[in-house]
């Protein structure tokens, strides 16, 4: 029977993790292997309980449970459970009112659907740079992105960091457009006490197993602010005969994983916070930033580079990076790229097929554009200088985990001298927007 | 027949606490298995799984290069396919007498699970749409075929479709000029679909048991 219980505890530091030789090296990485697994999310008694006593009920009652608690929770309006994120953003941008033809200001960095959420909504999405401190969309390039046209901007709470929706909604009030959010990233996150998901005209939001609030595989739910959006999405699926319904296997999981939504957030939340004051010591790696106010909800933790703190400013910053990253993996960090290009970068966007016979571009063309990565030159620089942590921070990871994480950081910022060894040796061939386009 | 709420209970147990739930798991079995099961049963070598039986349409069309603006060849569509098959921007034309559509569709009925997959099995059509919602786990449906070339284009209209165990790592796209334009997240999960496998591994073998030992069972 495999279990999610751990084969040993991970050892505490002992003070000489951050001096010994790098794992790269020949040293003793400071993860070591066959304890590098965390679990996300975790398997109750309750879950499988919760399960069973669905199976009692009808499958539309167990949806609709799930769907009204975590609305509520949200605080949000009214809420439409969907079979995927995906389809939870087509639903509310159709709730929202965008009709085909519109245009659709989307941020350039994102998941591939949220722009193919626009693309089904038979609108066109047109691509934007982001803020260099946030990395979500830049509140200046929507306004400057707006047409005639332009019927919704939709920000993506990027890592689970909700955007600038005040000056968003400004764009949106003096433009007469609406506000859509791509709360895919961002459960629990929110702006004073309001959560994403609640902040515009409509949001739509991924549950699939990789999210903070993940149900029972693949799963979305889009917000409502208004009884007419709601309306209107649920008479889109009606009328053309979608089916995007939510299992009710999946609900049932959700509902009870809710009642542990709290806790993961608290537990992410004090492990970031204490991984982001190691990291403001090394100099060498800088933290996300979460503006006051904020709540961050880390479905990913950004980190940034600065070779010139430790004497590496001569290197190119995209191969400094190739070789952290080879540092932390050695180490038992398994840091990632998420995203290597921005999104119109993608074959999908480049040759703009859409449904076919390039439909629905045809109906906008010149909203349909060509870009190169160099049109982003703030996405382009954050994808050479910076990495991230996944699912090993987002799972409720023990301290020890935790701390050891931060000596890996420590032990590498120390050492400037193996970073230049390894970018001379290695002949890293070229930056990640060279390369061919990735999904995740 | 249906099964019993006690295996459901076993399987969703069993894949709950196998690990990481996700449909784009590399270590994830569910999927594969279903995908084997009805391989063998239809004797189609290639199955496309999905999370709807309107996203089991819409790969069927785009397996078969048909997209917006152009006809396709349908089976008789009840009023909810039509539509959907219409906002796609595609017209149905029902085929007549002596034509083959480009797609057959059957739908798989708890009570008739063993008999609808047979006859899926002998459809003379390049692909079989089937429809697994009835088996009571929620949307689900897929697609069969012996074209690989379906298969490829099918695949590729799901997020992360194309990509298995070996191309997950560098996510390199084998076949740029198969990429469709829109992709929808027509994902199935792993749970619904373990389901499936298990609902329909006991309608076919209570049917082989009742063909050997000559009494009915799915009456
Ligand atoms: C920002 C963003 N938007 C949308 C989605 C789509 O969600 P799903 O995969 O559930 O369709 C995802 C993730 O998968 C995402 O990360």
């Amino acid at each position: 029977m495999i279990t999610d219980f751990p084969e040993a505890p991970l050892p505490l530091l002992d003070g000489t993790e951050t001096t010994a030789e790098l794992a790269e090296f020949g040293g003793d990485p400071v993860i070591p292997k066959g304890l590098r697994r965390t679990v996300f999310p975790v398997i109750t008694k309750e879950d499988t309980f919760h399960m069973l006593r669905s199976q009692r009920s009808s499958p539309e009652k167990v949806v609709e449970e799930f769907a009204e608690r975590y609305r509520s929770y949200v605080g949000a309006h009214s809420a439409l459970p969907v079979a995927s994120g995906t389809a939870s953003l087509h639903m509310a941008l159709v709730g929202a009112g965008v009709m085909p033809g519109d245009e659709v200001i989307v941020p350039a960095f994102t998941f591939i659907a949220t722009a193919q959420a626009v693309v089904a909504a038979k609108a066109v999405p047109v691509f934007v740079d982001i803020d260099p401190h946030t990395y979500c969309m830049a509140p200046e390039r929507a306004e400057a992105a707006i047409t005639e046209r332009t019927k919704a901007i939709m920000p993506v709470h990027v890592h689970g960091l909700p955007a600038d929706v005040p000056a968003l909604r400004g764009v949106c009030e003096r433009n007469g457009t609406v506000l859509v959010e791509d709360a895919s990233h961002a459960h629990s996150a929110g702006i004073g006490d309001s959560m994403c998901g609640s902040l515009g005209t409509a949001a739509g939001q991924s549950l699939m197993a990789d999210k903070n609030f993940p149900l029972g595989g693949e799963g979305g739910i889009a917000f409502f602010s208004s009884d007419e959006a709601h309306q209107r999405a649920v008479s889109c699926l009606a009328r053309n005969g979608i089916d995007y319904r939510m299992s009710w296997i999946v609900a049932s999981f959700g509902t009870s994983q809710l009642q542990r939504l709290g806790y993961y957030d608290a537990i992410r939340a004090r492990n970031a916070a204490e991984l982001s004051r190691a990291l403001d010591e090394t100099g060498l790696f800088t933290p996300p930033y979460v503006p006051e106010g904020y709540t961050h909800s880390y479905n990913m933790y950004r980190i940034g580079l600065r070779p010139e703190a430790v004497g590496l400013e001569d290197l190119p910053v995209w191969k400094v990076k190739e070789a952290v990253h080879e540092l932390l993996v050695a180490e038992g960090v398994p840091a990632r790229e998420w995203q290597n290009t921005p999104i119109p970068c993608h074959l999908p966007f480049t040759h703009r097929h859409g449904f076919g016979n390039g439909y629905p571009f045809t109906l906008n063309p010149e909203a349909a554009r060509d870009h190169t990565p160099q049109d982003f030159p703030v996405v382009r620089a954050m994808l050479e200088s910076t990495l991230v942590l996944c699912r090993e921070l987002r799972s409720p990871v023990e301290h020890e985990r935790l701390q050891r994480y931060a000596a890996a950081f420590r032990k590498i910022a120390k050492r400037p001298d193996a970073i230049r060894t390894l970018v001379n040796e290695r002949n890293y061939p070229r930056p990640p927007h060279q390369e061919a386009a990735r999904l995740g | 027949m249906k099964m019993e709420s006690i295996d459901t209970a076993m399987v969703l147990n069993r894949i709950l606490t196998s690990g990481i739930v996700m449909s784009i798991e590399k270590n994830d079995k569910e999927l594969p298995g279903l995908e084997r099961l009805l391989s063998k049963h239809t004797s189609r070598s290639e199955v496309v799984l999905l999370n709807s039986r309107t996203a089991a349409v819409h790969a069927a069309l785009a397996g078969l290069g048909k997209g917006h603006g152009e006809n396709a060849l349908c089976p008789e569509l009840d009023e909810e396919l039509r539509a959907f098959v219409t906002w796609l921007g595609i017209t149905p034309d029902e085929a007549g007498e002596e034509e083959t559509p480009g797609f057959d569709l059957v739908t798989v009925t708890p009570e008739h699970a063993s008999e609808r997959i047979a006859e899926a099995g002998r459809s003379t059509a390049a692909a079989v749409v089937l429809d697994l919602t009835p088996l009571g786990f929620g949307p689900a449906g897929a697609v069969v075929t012996d074209l690989r070339r379906v298969r490829d284009r099918a695949e590729r209209l799901k997020i992360f479709g194309a990509f298995d165990l070996r191309t997950m790592w560098t996510q390199r796209e084998s076949e740029p000029d198969l990429v469709p334009g829109v992709q929808f997240n027509y994902r199935l999960s792993p749970l619904v679909a373990g389901c499936v496998r298990m609902a329909l591994m006991q309608a076919l073998s209570a049917d082989k048991a009742s063909r050997t030992s000559g009494t009915g069972v799915n009456s």
